[in-house]
């Protein structure tokens, strides 16, 4: 906060003066982004001295997805008010949509390969059938559902990666905040969505393979030649691309008037409504962009995941996406970065097993087990001691330097 | 001077107690009137009525020359329409600047796209300026809202008010809290403000109203007891057993 009266800055530079000034963070994270892709980059396998292995190469790639939809978790309740407990929902559907075209193609392609060799060509209908009998086998069936009419096309997929999540969020959305559910009753609803989707696709019926979901989709169609090695560090550019551009979208949606205004609703949504500002209407706004960059960001983990299961989404993952936000410091977006980043991959390493046992001779802390009472620990501690989460740790630093 | 509202007939009651018994009234454009009573009178609750936030069971509520049916309207379209109000306790936004807060409550577009490409022209930047001159608070333009004294927050709440340029301005209790120079400067903010739009102000202080000079209704038990110049009032008789003889 500076006490010194503006100077009259010339008209054309003042909006983008004015947006570094409200979003300090943007630059340094940016950089901070880049430096970190390119030393992953050079110690990967793929491209580099083969320091770090393919696997761990992925686990970050992954670490950036979340922390993009930490980004997101971080607009919609940081900033607006909104303690969605539900986008892990849209993250899980973003994977879903881009994961039944990487399994209808790359399966097609290995029908294709066998039956190349049968004295008589197959046909188109055959090759189908081939597919959908290889796909479905596993829930007892050999029929194409028809929600997979488009899994053969890549650009309908990509479209249907934005569009299936954020229609389910607009039409949700449109329901809660019509009716001015808010509060702790919002976030139960949002839980009840993600556990509802979770148990409908648990269903052997529903089209998605039901518990056994997706899988194989780390083997991308048409790259089959391409060593994994060299496919993880592509999908990390990507995840960092991804991340970069989620912050910069999310740092101008939050700086401005915009950001003014759902802040304003997150404090007083009564008084915004006296101001003349349609309150629902910003809310389902929010709530849907961040829906949309959740599924986003769903779309790359799962690629490098390998298998996407209704498990994914099930009530806890969104709970945990809201701890991670609330350790990093909500209401800043690069603690939301900071909480995802750091807890995840914590929390890889404690259940990976890389981590040491603690024997303390009356019992033995094995962290697989424990990690899950560590982790509430630290958010109990993180709530009653440190309400600005780690991110706060950085007003500390500012305001000493 | 032509009827800018009229409200007729309104009845609403939460659990039993009526809060508004057929209350009717109106007021005209430009005109300050005070709106005074007893605790419970329903003067609250009179805004609310008027500004959305409570559906009345029964009556009508109209606005402006069109005759607009005030109550098939959402609150963020009756502030639109034109009536601003200002509730009791000071609500700013106290995380932001004021010139956040003043820009927010600026007659501009407030659909989320208009908000997101927003840019405050050259227009909006002097607007600002002057109802921060308006309200005394130029020094303070970009300080946080929360680091106001309770008076100045009152002000920066009717200079938001101001902002939105309504045409009904409709103040709940504005010298709660104030020193003696503050409420004078409020009430010259007011009179002024009275002198191109309608003001109906909620208030308790009889000095303050004495101030403010203008016509006064007296609200009790939720319908109208009462009205004409304070001096008038102050001679009925019924108003100075339930109100002033207290």
């Amino acid at each position: 906060m500076s006490d010194t009266p503006q100077s009259p800055a010339p008209q054309t530079s003042a909006p983008q003066r004015r947006f570094l000034r409200d979003n300090p963070s943007v630059p340094w994270f940016l950089g901070a982004l880049a430096v970190f892709t390119l030393i992953v980059t050079l110690l990967s396998e793929g491209f580099g001295v083969g320091a770090i292995s393919t696997n761990l190469v992925k686990v970050l790639g992954m670490t950036l997805c979340l922390c993009l939809i930490a980004v997101a978790m971080d607009v919609v309740w940081g900033y607006c008010g909104i303690l969605s407990l539900g986008h892990f929902a849209f993250f899980g559907l973003g994977g879903y949509m881009i994961g039944m075209w990487l399994m209808y193609a790359r399966t097609e392609i290995v029908i294709r390969d066998s039956l190349a060799n049968a004295t008589i060509p197959p046909t188109e209908p055959e090759v189908a059938e081939a597919v959908a009998a290889q796909i479905f086998g596993v829930v007892g069936t050999s029929d194409l559902p028809a929600i997979w009419m488009f899994a053969h096309s890549l650009p309908a997929q990509l479209a249907l990666v934005v569009l299936v999540p954020g229609l389910l969020a607009l039409v949700f959305g449109w329901l809660a905040f019509r009716s001015r559910v808010t509060g702790v009753y919002l976030s139960i609803l949002t839980q009840a969505m993600t556990l509802a989707l979770s148990l409908y696709l648990f269903q052997n019926d529903t089209g998605l393979r039901g518990n056994n979901g997706l899988s194989g989709l780390q083997n991308i169609p048409g790259f089959g030649h391409v060593p994994q090695a060299v496919i993880s560090v592509w999908f990390l550019w990507a995840s960092a691309l991804a991340l970069g551009g989620g912050y910069l979208l999310f740092a101008w949606v939050v700086s401005g008037k915009f950001g003014s205004v759902i802040r304003a609703i997150r404090d007083n949504e009564a008084r915004v409504r006296f101001l003349g500002y349609n309150v629902e209407g910003y809310k389902l706004f929010v709530f849907t962009l961040t829906a949309v960059v959740s599924a986003i960001a769903g779309a790359l983990y799962y690629p490098q995941a390998g298998i996407i299961n209704p498990a994914e989404i099930a009530p806890i993952a969104s709970i945990y996406l809201a701890v991670w936000v609330a350790i990093g410091g909500r209401g800043r977006l690069y603690g939301a970065v900071i909480g995802a980043a750091s807890v995840s991959l914590l929390s890889s390493w404690l259940t990976g097993g890389g981590a040491p046992n603690v024997d303390l001779g009356f019992m033995r802390i094995v962290w697989t087990d424990w990690w899950l009472v560590l982790l509430g620990l630290g958010f109990v501690a993180v709530t009653l001691f440190f309400p600005k989460g780690i991110g706060g740790l950085f007003d500390y630093l500012v305001r000493r330097g | 001077m032509q009827t800018l509202l009229e409200v007729a007939d309104v009845s609403v009651t939460f659990d039993g107690f009526r809060a508004i018994n057929n209350l009717s009234l109106s007021i005209g454009e430009p005109e300050l009137r005070a709106v005074i009573g007893p605790n419970g009178a329903g003067k609250t609750t009179f805004m609310d009525i008027v500004t959305g936030k409570t559906r009345p069971d029964k009556g009508r509520v109209l606005w402006g020359e069109r005759q607009v049916d005030l109550l098939k309207l959402s609150e963020s379209q009756i502030a639109m329409a034109g009536i601003g109000r200002k509730f009791q306790k000071p609500t700013v936004f106290e995380d932001q600047s004021l010139r956040d807060n003043l820009a927010m409550a600026l007659r501009n577009k407030r659909g989320p796209w208009s908000v997101l490409a927003w840019k405050a022209s050259a227009q909006d930047r002097a607007r600002i300026d002057e109802l921060a001159e308006e309200v005394g608070l130029s020094e303070r333009l970009d300080h946080r809202a929360g680091d106001l004294s309770h008076g100045q927050k009152q002000w920066l709440e009717i200079g938001m008010l101001l902002a939105q340029d309504p045409r009904l301005l409709l103040v709940d209790e504005p010298a709660a809290g104030m020193t003696p120079a503050e409420r004078e400067h409020t009430t010259d903010l007011l009179k002024r403000a009275a002198q191109t739009r309608a003001v109906m102000v909620i208030e308790h202080d009889m000095e303050f109203i004495r101030r403010l000079d203008c016509r006064v209704t007296v609200l009790h038990e939720g319908s109208v007891l009462a009205e004409g110049s304070l001096a008038h009032v102050t001679k009925n008789q019924q108003v100075i057993d339930v109100y002033l003889g207290r």
